[in-house]
């Protein structure tokens, strides 16, 4: 689903947000990004999006290299990849529902489907009840299930997660990250980058660590701190 | 092309932002205006001068004893110069009607005989040919001079020259501040546009993140510039048309010798296929739909 191929991405003047990182994220899997922060998770997804572009090296995502799709199709490139942020990203003005809508209207979906898609998803995240609130009459936790509404209501084969439990209290987070496991059982590709170390120790996933832009831990079943027993195994 | 969407997402954000909406229709009724203000009394002035122009008349004095047939042979005659336009005969009556009129009856009415000449009121075609007209008639021997002199034929020359020549001065200055108000016009609308844009980007910013394509963005932005550049423009172009109207109206009934005119609305043929105020008012829709374009691109750069 992704590759990265030696890549360096360094911001101007010299500071670097990754380092010759090379790493294959394949077809349906659950990842964690995890690493202090300015270790390079959010560089990674903004290249993923192709919101930066590399310094040096290749990234593939779905098979395209993204350094030869032009600029017109970069819209195409995202429509494909759900996004889920620390800070929701919802557009102020308009409604729960609207807002997920909104996605489709990007994508040309007819209005009848529009219809249809948009109360089944949000009934699925638990906010059938909520459709014509604003962002900000509903809370931290709510708006989080709206943002993973819209980032998978097309139904997208990558979605990535910068920090999505970051704003949200334990409990609640609990809720999102069940919500992407349902999703990443659909088969869709979930990247998640995160600070939230129990989270990570509860679900062994695979985790990549990255320190300083490299990346130097990349585990199976891993869990938020590098332990001895993992060093043992070699991995 | 999703017109229904982009309509109910413009309509939706000018209701929302009607506070910058109101700056834009503002800004743009401002601009209109002074714009149209001075179109128009440049229009006016414009008449004024060729009206002014029209009426350079030479007149030309004739003895009490020519008779009617020397009278007769003299129209005539300059009716067949080319310069001249039109050519009328004032009897000594009409003359000393005329007097009459502008002294009152109590002077009149004590005269033994009429003193007043008969006359000819000559038009010229070309303000310009007035001076090589009136030089003709100095040696009629139908003209009356008082000896001595060359009194017969008397014509405004020099005063009307002085305001022609004011007025095309006056032309010229009004085109000079057309272009100058037309430019602080559109910096007015496009720095009213980007402060608006400025205050959506992160909305923009999340559009591109669901992968809006860039058109998608713009459309919307698009209508609402020229909704509310168009809106404005209107309301500028009435209220000149209005103003206009009551000025013209005042100015006939209380000078009479001016030619104010009202301008036509909706068509006026020559300089303004659409006439003047419809194309101001599609102007400012174009102008607020272009500052929305302009304004967007740097948010819309990858």
């Amino acid at each position: 689903m992704i590759v990265f191929e030696n890549v360096t991405k360094t911001y101007d003047p010299d500071v670097v947000g990754l380092q010759d990182f090379t790493c294959h994220i394949g077809k349906g899997e659950f990842v964690f990004l995890v690493g202090a922060s300015g270790s390079g998770k959010s560089t990674l997804i903004k290249l993923v999006l192709k919101e930066l572009e590399p310094t040096e090296g290749r990234i593939l995502v779905a098979g395209r290299n993204l350094g030869t799709l032009p600029q017109r199709k970069v819209p195409l490139l995202r429509r494909n990849i759900g996004c889920v942020f620390q800070d929701f990203k919802l557009l102020p003005n308009k409604t729960v529902y609207e807002n997920v809508a909104y996605a489709l209207e990007v994508v040309g979906e007819p209005r009848r489907m529009i219809r249809r898609k948009v109360p089944e998803i949000l009934n699925l995240v638990g906010l059938g009840e909520k459709t014509n609130s604003l962002p900000h009459e509903i809370s931290g936790g709510e708006q989080q299930r709206v943002s993973v509404a819209r980032a998978f209501v097309n139904h997208p084969p990558l979605l990535l997660a910068d920090e999505p439990t970051g704003n949200i209290d334990p409990e609640t987070a609990v809720g999102i990250m069940q919500l992407l496991v349902r999703i990443n059982r659909t088969g869709t590709t979930v990247v998640i980058a995160t600070h939230d170390r129990e989270m990570v120790n509860r679900m062994r996933r695979r985790v990549l660590q990255l320190d300083a832009g490299r990346l130097v831990r990349d585990e199976r079943r891993g869990s938020y701190d590098q332990t001895p027993d993992d060093l043992e195994e070699g991995v | 092309m999703r017109l229904g969407f982009f309509l109910r997402e413009a309509l939706g954000s000018l209701r929302r932002n009607w506070v910058m909406t109101m700056a834009a229709v503002i800004t743009v009724f401002i601009s209109t205006v002074i714009l149209g203000s001075v179109l128009v009394m440049g229009e006016n002035l414009d008449r004024g001068a060729t009206s002014l122009e029209n009426r350079v008349m030479i007149e030309v004095f004739i003895k009490d004893d020519a008779t009617p047939q020397e009278q007769k042979a003299f129209q005539q005659k300059v009716l067949a110069m080319s310069q001249v336009k039109e050519v009328n005969f004032v009897s000594k009556e009409e003359a000393l009607d005329r007097f009459r009129e502008t002294v009152g009856d109590y002077i009149t009415k004590n005269l033994a005989t009429n003193p007043l000449p008969a006359s000819f009121e000559v038009y010229v075609k070309d303000a310009d040919q007035v001076d090589a007209v009136a030089a003709l008639f100095y040696d009629e021997p139908i003209v009356s001079h008082t000896p001595g002199t060359q009194d017969g034929v008397q014509y405004a020359a020099k005063t009307v020259r002085r305001m022609l020549r004011t007025i095309d001065l006056i032309r010229w200055g009004m085109w000079g501040a057309t272009a100058l108000f037309a430019a602080a016009a559109i910096l007015l609308i496009s720095t009213t546009v980007r402060l608006s844009i400025f205050a959506r980007r992160r909305e923009v910013e999340i559009m591109r993140l669901v992968g809006a394509t860039n058109w998608f963005i713009r459309w919307p932005f698009v209508i609402e510039g020229f909704a509310a550049g168009l809106i404005g423009a209107i309301i500028g172009a009435l209220s000149v048309y209005l103003v206009n109207w009551a000025v013209a109206d005042w100015l006939k009934n209380s000078v009479d010798y001016l030619d104010a005119y009202v301008y036509p609305l909706w068509w006026q043929g020559d300089t303004w296929p659409l006439g003047l105020l419809p194309t101001l008012a599609l102007l400012g829709g174009v102008l607020g739909a272009a500052g929305g374009l302009v304004a967007l691109r740097r948010y819309l750069r990858t």
